[in-house]
């Protein structure tokens, strides 16, 4: 299975919020939907979380080059 | 009259009167004409017969004793002054009583300033139809003259205010001085020699003419036709500073520049070398500052542009997580676990959630779901 994008896992999760908000599913459908929101928020926060460390640690080495340029 | 010598043996010998009359004679032969001078010495007495006066060459100091008779002189009315510049219409006499030579004069004029001017205006219009004083002809002054011809007479004060003028506003300017006549009848040609030479010696790139202030006839060298030709000619530009304000040589029209003084001219040839530096050091000020706001400008630019890249992905990362946490929360309001933890369960069979007692059959395992997880169970009865 290949690695679901944080696009395409975001947008999943809002066709399940949409979804469940109708109230038109079977109870079966929706605790397996529910199920699978929860994943598909896993994925993404997952992905945000390394997306925001690797921001944080590009800007921190940036900074460190700056201030060997200072000195 | 019969001019009879006595002789002495074989030497013809004449007495002062014979020989008086035998030259008077001779002179009386002479055409009348006209001849111009200066009158000196006027002696005028009621008592005199004539009115003498001496007539004086200006060029050189020659002079010529004129007389007219009082009645003929007065009819003239004249009102003769020293110094005076006249044509007087005559033929020569010897006065046989004094053995003087003298102008017998028939008529005498006035040649001022009138027939001077009239005489300068014609060349004026002449050279002026040949377009010698044309704007277009004028040539630019060097801005930094390699060498400054000065053409001068060796009156001190015109070559003094031009070298002082110059050295004052240009320390390094070089001038080289040419000394000549500036008045009198030969100065027209002595002019055009000195400035011939001056404009083809090394270096020399623009020349000053300079003549301090003068009578009008002092000046008129300056518009000899030559002279004016010369300089409109010159191989280099001219700037002529002869008299003062009020006076308008014809070489001031044909010079590239006209200066009113010969101080004026000497500012005309040299730029201020103070006012040089300050402009300067004023541009170079300007220089600076400007190069320092744009760069400025542009470091301000690039920080702005690197401050919202810095800030870009993590301003994103918010986004989508605030995205994120609102589906999240969404989803959560309508999940079922809320209901599982009041108390409620579900359970599941083989065949999925069980709706109905009849579906289950004693000893099927179903698991049951409850708010904080799920146990397995089998059907007792």
């Amino acid at each position: 299975m290949t690695e679901l994008s944080f696009e395409a896992a975001q947008q999943e999760l809002e066709q399940i919020v949409e979804r469940l908000e109708r109230g038109d599913a079977e109870l079966d459908d929706a605790i397996r939907l529910w199920e699978r929101g929860e994943e598909l928020y896993r994925i993404c926060t997952g992905k945000l979380d390394a997306a925001q460390g690797k921001i944080e640690e590009l800007s921190r080495r940036a900074e460190e080059a700056r201030a060997t340029e200072a000195t | 009259m019969k001019v009879e010598a006595i002789e002495y043996g074989d030497r013809k010998v004449y007495s002062v009167a014979t020989f008086n009359r035998g030259v008077g004679d001779w002179l009386a032969r002479l055409p009348t004409v006209w001849v111009e001078g200066e009158v000196t010495e006027l002696r005028r007495h009621e008592r005199w017969q004539s009115v003498f006066f001496t007539l004086k060459d200006p060029t050189d100091g020659s002079c010529l004793g004129v007389t007219i008779l009082r009645t003929r002189f007065d009819a003239l009315r004249l009102d003769l002054t020293e110094g005076e510049r006249v044509h007087v219409f005559g033929r020569p006499t010897l006065f046989e009583a004094r053995g003087d030579f003298r102008l017998r004069a028939l008529s005498i004029e006035r040649f001022g300033l009138g027939d001077h001017l009239a005489a300068l205006e014609r060349l004026k219009r002449k050279l002026s139809d040949e377009g010698l004083f044309a704007a277009e002809r004028k040539r630019p002054l060097p801005r930094f003259p390699r060498r400054i011809g000065l053409l001068t007479g060796n009156d001190a004060a015109a070559k003094r205010d031009v070298l002082a003028t110059v050295t004052a506003r240009f320390p390094p300017a070089r001038i080289v001085v040419a000394e000549t006549l500036v008045q009198g009848p030969f100065a027209a040609n002595a002019i055009v020699e000195a400035l011939g030479e001056l404009s083809t010696s090394a270096g020399v790139d623009v020349i000053v003419l300079a003549r301090g202030g003068g009578s009008f006839e002092d000046l008129l060298p300056f518009s000899d036709e030559r002279l004016v030709r010369a300089v409109a000619e010159c191989a280099v530009p001219v700037v002529s500073a002869v008299g003062h304000e009020q006076d308008t040589p014809l070489c001031d029209l044909a010079a590239d520049a006209r200066a009113s003084t010969p101080t004026a001219a000497a500012r005309l040839v040299v730029p201020d070398a103070a006012e040089l530096r300050e402009r300067l050091e004023r541009s170079r000020a300007g220089l600076e500052r400007g190069a320092r706001r744009s760069l400025d400008r542009a470091a301000r630019a690039v920080g702005q542009a690197h401050e919202r890249l810095r800030r870009a992905p993590a301003l994103s990362v918010e986004r989508k997580r605030a995205r994120l946490e609102h589906a999240a929360g969404r989803l959560r309001a309508l999940s079922p676990r809320s209901t599982l933890e009041r108390g409620y369960a579900i359970v599941r069979s083989g065949h999925g959630i069980v709706r109905s007692a009849q579906t289950v059959t004693p000893g099927e395992p179903l698991s049951v779901e409850v708010g904080d997880g799920r146990f397995e169970v089998r059907v007792d009865d």
